[in-house]
């Protein structure tokens, strides 16, 4: 049974669309990246899973609970980064960490504490006086310190520097070799391509795609450039199946291939190669031509 | 429960110096002042227009209480801890959604009930501190003046402005189950306070409009400071505040939390 699951999940500002007809199962143990530009829904899909917003229609469903009535026992097994962590700037991280502590039942602030090593977390400054990212690291630890069954992070590394960012990532695998499954909304591509099992793609409110990473990869033409040693016979390439924008020019000819390469590569061996490059698209350009597909 | 009510506390523990103090202060001048004065006063007093007097609510001022209630009680402490009780609940409700608190309280197992009831909890803790504070301030400044204020008179003129303060809370929180905005939240309800006090004026002023009295919580609010706590009115305006409180909770529970 999925731990996160949504069905045709919609939530509409007055007459302004927010999300619409958003269905999506999250199983356990996985690590779910949700992508989309600022404004196109990724937020409010959390929120709403949340139980922060209400559903115009659809539902949500955590562990088998609906997001609304269950709301209060879903969170006893969730942890949750928000997008725009801030918690008062008078509070010490400290005392937001014993007071989540408190309302979780939690007597031990070990893990925290060691988090917050792990990290270098100041929890004895006032959040006020943390720069975004140093508030960023208190919000992570308050996500998963408990040991949480499912992690809904928005924008997680957003303000953490690269070496952070790294442990971050660590972490969030650690989390998943323990069973918790990660719901991760981000535009930061590289690391959700490095860390997600699968992502979700949401355009305008809508999820355009959900495929697993290397799927989408996979299905996504490849960028294939060759120097050849002599005249080539463009045409034959032209011909096979999957190739296309063959583009000739400086000695070089490139083209993209979608599906099987061999017969690419077996009619670039009849001729003196004498350079090839094969590039495998990143999760950006993924995106991107989802993107440019909804903006055509 | 108490873990929230006492994170809000600590939030709004620089109020007690802020509103506290400078309350106290003034209230210990005021009784500080009196013996001598007093002379003067009562002479001025018997000059006023009897209309004056009346709107104002302007007795005698041949006692310390009567002096006190005529300079603190009547209006100022009343509005200033009105508006200290709805700075409470909605620093502890809109401010908090603004910081962005709310949103990581609302990750923990708590209903937004029971965040809602732990602000309105430490609002009626908080005025009763800050209410105290100014109590043995005012005593202090009788104290060292000579100006013997009673202690039962004193503590019942500024015990009862805890359900009026209470009042404006609770209205807090209702307004902050329509918007999330302090500014909007702390402007409306002083707004209705003031709007309160003018209603009870005017009917004092003009007996045809008398009726128009019991829609203001100043009617209820009377001079305990000399005559002793209405229990009827301090019980009727508490439980008003709480029933208000409770709808605002309902509000809240409903609402959408926009980031």
């Amino acid at each position: 049974m999925p731990v996160i699951e949504t069905e045709l999940l919609t939530k509409f500002y007055g007459g302004n669309r927010g999300i619409e007809g958003i269905t999506i199962a999250v199983e356990e143990g996985e690590i779910f990246g949700f992508l989309g530009p600022n404004g196109a829904g990724k937020t409010t899909t959390i929120r709403t899973l949340l139980d922060l917003l209400h559903p115009t229609s659809g539902s949500a469903r955590i562990f088998g609970l609906d997001s609304h009535r269950d709301s209060v026992a879903i969170r006893s097994r969730l942890g949750n980064l928000p997008g725009d962590f801030g918690f008062g700037k008078l509070v010490r991280g400290r005392e937001a960490v014993s007071l989540l502590a408190r309302l979780r039942g939690i007597s031990g602030l070990g893990r925290a504490l060691a988090l917050a090593e792990r990290f270098q977390a100041d929890l004895e400054r006032p959040m006020g006086e943390l720069s975004r990212g140093n508030r960023q690291k208190i919000g992570l630890i308050l996500a998963v310190f408990h040991e949480p069954e499912v992690l809904v992070l928005d924008e997680p590394t957003s303000g953490l520097d690269p070496l952070m960012q790294e442990e971050f990532l660590a972490l969030v695998h650690e989390e998943r070799e323990r069973g918790c499954a990660v719901f991760l909304s981000s535009h930061e591509l590289d690391e959700v391509q490095r860390v997600c099992d699968r992502v979700g793609i949401i355009r305008e409110g809508r999820l355009v795609a959900v495929e697993r990473v290397s799927d989408l990869l996979e299905k996504t033409p490849r960028r294939v450039s060759v120097e050849f040693g002599e005249p080539a016979d463009l045409e034959r390439l032209r011909g096979l199946s999957g190739v296309s924008g063959l583009e000739a020019g400086d000695g070089r000819v490139s083209f993209k291939v979608a599906g099987d390469i061999d017969p690419v590569i077996k009619a670039i061996a009849r001729h003196r190669v004498v350079d090839v490059e094969i590039a495998r698209p990143t999760l950006e350009e993924v995106f991107l031509t989802y993107y440019r597909r909804g903006a055509g | 429960m108490s873990a929230l009510i006492a994170a809000q506390l600590r939030e709004r523990r620089r109020s007690l110096l802020s509103w506290g103090l400078p309350i106290g202060a003034w209230s210990a001048f005021v009784v500080a002042i009196y013996p001598s004065v007093e002379a003067a006063l009562t002479k001025a007093v018997r000059s006023y227009p009897s209309a004056l007097k009346q709107a104002f609510g302007i007795g005698e001022l041949s006692t310390v209480e009567q002096y006190l209630h005529a300079e603190m009680l009547s209006l100022i402490v009343p509005l200033a801890v009105g508006y200290l009780a709805v700075r409470s609940t909605a620093s502890g409700l809109s401010g908090a959604a603004e910081s962005g608190r709310l949103d990581v309280l609302l990750s923990a197992p708590v209903s937004r009930r029971r965040i809602v009831t732990a602000c309105f909890c430490a609002c009626a803790i908080e005025l009763a501190a800050i209410l105290a504070v100014s109590l043995i301030l005012a005593l202090l400044g009788s104290l060292l003046s000579g100006a013997d204020l009673s202690f039962s008179a004193a503590l019942a003129g500024f015990a009862n402005v805890w359900p009026l303060g209470l009042l404006a809370g609770g209205l807090g929180i209702v307004v902050t189950g329509i918007s999330l905005r302090t500014s909007i939240v702390t402007g409306s309800v002083a707004g209705v306070l003031v709007g309160m006090y003018v209603l009870d004026l005017v009917g004092r002023l003009d007996p045809s409009l008398d009726g128009l009295r019991y829609a203001s919580v100043f009617r209820y609010y009377g001079r305990a400071v000399e005559n002793g706590i209405d229990p009827l009115a301090f019980l009727g305006v508490t439980v008003a505040a709480v029933a208000l409180a409770a709808a605002g909770a309902t509000l809240f529970q409903r609402r959408d939390l926009l980031s």
